[in-house]
């Protein structure tokens, strides 16, 4: 015990169970599933998780702070719908420039929700719950409830998902599971070792020490936010490249799927603790299940029900199974501390 | 002493002050917390505030680092002027303030919390030379923790460590210990001592604001006393003694509050022996009769609420024994209080009290509403609004119709909501906390007169007040709480307002300790 207590903290014992649950959960379904293990499956479940794993790092963000985006959907479902129709307007764009407008057309939402949710103040949960609606909203109202259809998209965007960068032991690492992986590792660095980084697990740690210590408290939940609409329009222009067809429906439940990712990945709710690669691993699982339930026939709305009671499992496990491990470690740290004996009472808390 | 020139007799040999706060001002809704105060601070010094609450200590220190602007006056850093606009620019000017609850990010590993305030620290978090600097000032400190631990469940005192350790990285010019002992034990206050005369002879400026006296005379230089927003002295530890600061502590007239005539003592009705909360408060043995008014004493923290609210069910005793009316009962919730007649009227009108955006009537019937049921289980608005006319009318609350929602009253109006709601419920020992905080002079006198009107009615009262002069002015006998523990119960005639203070800091040279019925 003293060995596991030394080397690895709560917050990583629960990655690792969550590593855990992802491989029995995948040899169930393969037991299930004729023809599971097949590098269909995998790329089938690879490029769905990719577009939740974008989101989700987006979304670690802004929960690390102590807020919640419920945004993302309607922002991945807009950029996707628009970045679409101006390609099939404009055939030769390329595709950097159609990129670059689907996160500049993200982070302006984003920059909505940030604007509103840090300096206006109004609680972030009902600030993204209005613009889930406002941005759907406009949407629709833009697209006159037409679709953005395949052959009016070039080529390129089309031949998109099936672009294949590298093989590994048969499995086909296409470019979009590629950047979400590329994304993971910078998003994941930047927390770990910027600065910048660091200060959004203070403020969501202790927003009272943070505003007294003179950290910048509201610059970073505005960015927080933005960066969460930008990687919510990367993933938008992912969805268009991954399916073609886009409705104004698009998009629409995935911050389920992405509130669920990151919280049964381990980052904590109430902000402050948490990690990029956490919320992948919760993205693998939630795309995996979303995937395998889906081959084996089971509604869309099971799976919504399945991801709520996730979510739940993993709040409930948080507030219960990682307390109890923290007392564990802090047992033995407080033997470190040389404690004082003279048996004086601790004094009342201020009142 | 000149307004101006208080705080500038430093010793000789000294530089010039490192910060001085000049005729500071400041005003909040009603109040004055600080009247054209001034205060300098030298390198090399520990500089002890003292006051009592609400002598305007916490405002003081709120202004230096930065929380609040002042009105008027200004702050000098080495003899320039200084704007101090945020808790940022504060610590540019290397001023930082250690709390009673230290400020630390649980989820940060202790290395960080000590650098994570630094502004020019690039944009890496290099961990390596995180982990090494941080040892080498723990080090330095002679405090032993594992840097690389999170800070959550770290003891009161080790965080207290980081918190200097913090301040040290930050190279702090005037380092201000709001109450840093207040939750540490005696061991562990000897240390953060130790590590408070080391700053001292690095050259830092300390302000230490701490309500134990003894420690003050241990460790401070030069002492400063507030008075309701006041400067009142500030000596050298040399020419003063705790009577003197006690004295200039209290030392205001007593103003228009005519004593409250004295009742023949009723029966006995409530009894407490041994009654302890674990952590909170222990050994607290009192009587209250009917009819009396036992007043409770004591600083903020002292745990005079903490037994309020064990006697009211809402954080129940965990030792010690309660008679109510001759019979010997146990109090584990606030419907169990109620039921066999305590009310407690909170402190907090806000969090605790009232529903601001609710009826004056509703509020009033809220806590004995199923008086107010009828067969359906629907609320009989009309008994309702018949209770609340009668307590308008007996307290005099000032209010157009008692259908307008609690928030739209003053706070005078809304203590006396309060005091309804709870008279309302019949209780035959009602504990008032705090009754008077925070409302005009009027409303005041009035909460008075009805206090010794329920007292004379046959009501056993408890008051719980931070307000001297009430206490003093209300009460049949005093009881005195200092970190936890009954220091005292002084009857009228020997209770003023030295002896009180003397027994809430700790001074127990002149009164004697423990139960005295």
């Amino acid at each position: 015990m003293n060995f596991i207590q030394r080397n690895i903290r709560p917050e990583q014992i629960r990655e690792l169970s969550l590593l855990l649950l992802i491989v029995v959960a995948i040899l169930i379904f393969g037991s299930l599933i004729d023809g599971y293990y097949t590098s269909r499956t995998f790329n089938r479940v690879a490029s769905s998780v990719a577009i939740i794993t974008v989101v989700a790092v987006g979304q670690t963000l802004v929960v690390l702070t102590r807020n919640i985006d419920l945004s993302v959907g309607s922002i991945v479902g807009c950029t996707a719908y628009f970045v679409g129709t101006l390609l099939a307007l404009y055939n030769d764009m390329t595709p950097i420039l159609a990129i670059l407008i689907a996160v500049a057309l993200g982070g302006a939402m984003g920059v909505v929700n940030g604007l509103v949710v840090a300096f206006g103040r109004v609680p972030s949960i009902i600030v993204t719950l209005g613009t889930l609606a406002i941005y759907r909203g406009i949407l629709i109202e833009f697209s006159g409830a037409k679709t953005v259809t395949t052959d009016s998209l070039p080529m390129w965007v089309v031949d998109l998902p099936r672009l294949t960068l590298f093989t590994v032991g048969g499995l086909e690492i296409r470019a979009i599971v590629a950047l979400a992986v590329v994304i993971v590792i910078v998003f994941q660095f930047g927390l770990a070792y910027l600065n910048v980084g660091r200060r959004f697990y203070a403020i969501g740690s202790n927003p009272e020490a943070a505003e007294l210590i003179g950290l910048p408290v509201r610059r970073l939940v505005f960015i927080a936010f933005v960066l969460s609409g930008a990687l919510a329009g990367l993933a938008g222009f992912m969805t268009l490249a991954r399916f073609g067809t886009i409705t104004v429906e698009n998009g629409r439940g995935l911050e389920l799927q992405v509130v669920a990712a990151v919280v049964v990945g381990g980052v904590n709710i109430f902000g402050g603790s948490g990690t990029v690669i956490g919320a992948m691993l919760g993205a693998v699982m939630i795309g995996t299940l979303e995937q395998s339930l889906f081959r084996l026939q089971i509604s869309q709305f099971w799976l919504d029900a399945l991801l709520g009671l996730l979510i739940l499992l993993a709040v409930a496990s948080d507030a219960i199974i990682l307390n109890r491990l923290r007392a564990l470690w802090s047992r033995t740290e407080l033997k470190l501390v040389a404690r004082s004996t003279d048996g004086k009472p601790p004094s009342p808390r201020g009142r | 002493m000149e307004p101006g020139l208080a705080g500038t007799d430093a010793p000789r040999e000294m530089p010039g002050p490192v910060l001085e706060m000049r005729g500071i001002a400041k005003r909040f809704a009603g109040t004055q917390a600080l009247d054209d105060v001034s205060l300098a601070l030298f390198p090399g010094e520990i500089h002890a505030l003292l006051g009592e609450n609400g002598a305007g200590k916490s405002t003081l220190i709120k202004i230096m680092t930065g929380v609040y602007q002042p009105d008027r006056g200004e702050i000098l850093l080495a003899g320039s002027p200084v704007t101090v606009g945020s808790a940022a620019e504060a610590q540019r000017h290397g001023i930082a303030a250690i709390y009673q609850e230290p400020l630390l990010f649980p989820d940060l590993n202790v290395a960080e919390n000590i650098f994570i305030s630094h502004q020019d620290r690039g944009a890496f978090a290099h961990w390596r030379e995180t982990f090494r600097k941080a040892e080498e000032i723990l080090g330095e400190l002679g405090v032993s923790l594992d840097v690389r631990s999170p800070a959550r469940g770290l003891t009161l005192a080790a965080q207290q460590s980081v918190e200097i350790a913090k301040a040290i990285s930050l190279k702090v010019r005037v380092l201000i210990m709001d109450e840093p002992t207040a939750s540490l034990s005696a061991h562990e206050v000897a240390k953060l001592f130790k590590l408070v005369m080391d700053l001292r002879a690095k050259g830092v400026a300390i302000l230490f604001v701490s309500h134990r006296l003894e420690e003050v005379f241990e460790i401070a230089d030069r002492i400063t006393v507030f008075r309701d927003g006041r400067h009142i002295s500030t000596r050298t530890r040399a020419e003063t003694t705790p009577q003197r600061a006690i004295a200039d502590m209290v030392g205001r007239d007593m103003g228009l509050l005519q004593p409250r005539a004295s009742l023949p003592r009723g029966e006995l009705l409530l009894s407490v022996r041994g009654l302890a909360r674990e952590g909170v408060f222990e050994g607290v043995n009192f009587d209250v009769h009917r009819g009396e008014v036992l007043g409770f004493a004591g600083l903020i923290g002292a745990g005079r609420t903490d037994i309020g609210l064990a006697l009211f069910g809402i954080e129940p005793a965990t030792a010690g024994e309660i008679a109510f009316a001759g019979k010997t009962v146990v109090i584990r919730r606030p419907d169990e209080a109620m039921e066999i007649g305590i009310a407690y009227v909170s402190e907090d009108r806000r969090q605790l009290g009232l529903s601001l955006p609710m009826s004056i009537a509703a509020n009033i019937s809220l806590p004995a509403l199923r008086r107010y049921l009828d067969r359906l289980g629907l609320i009989r608005t009309r008994e309702e609004h018949e209770t609340a006319e009668f307590y308008r009318k007996r307290l005099s609350i000032r209010t157009p119709s008692v259908d307008l929602p609690v928030g739209k009253l003053s706070g005078g109006n809304q203590q006396k909501v309060m005091l309804s709601k709870w008279l309302n419920t019949h209780p035959s020992l009602l504990i008032l906390d705090e009754p008077t905080r925070g409302i005009d002079v009027g409303a005041k006198v009035e909460v008075h007169a009805m206090i010794a009107e329920l007292a004379r009615e046959g009501i056993g009262i408890i008051l719980i007040s931070s307000d001297l002069p009430e206490v003093l002015a209300m009460c049949d006998r005093i009881l005195v709480m200092r970190e936890g523990r009954q220091m005292a119960i002084l009857d009228r005639a020997e209770a003023d307002a030295e002896t009180v203070m003397t027994a809430a800091m700790g001074q127990s040279a002149t009164v004697d300790t423990g139960a005295r019925q």
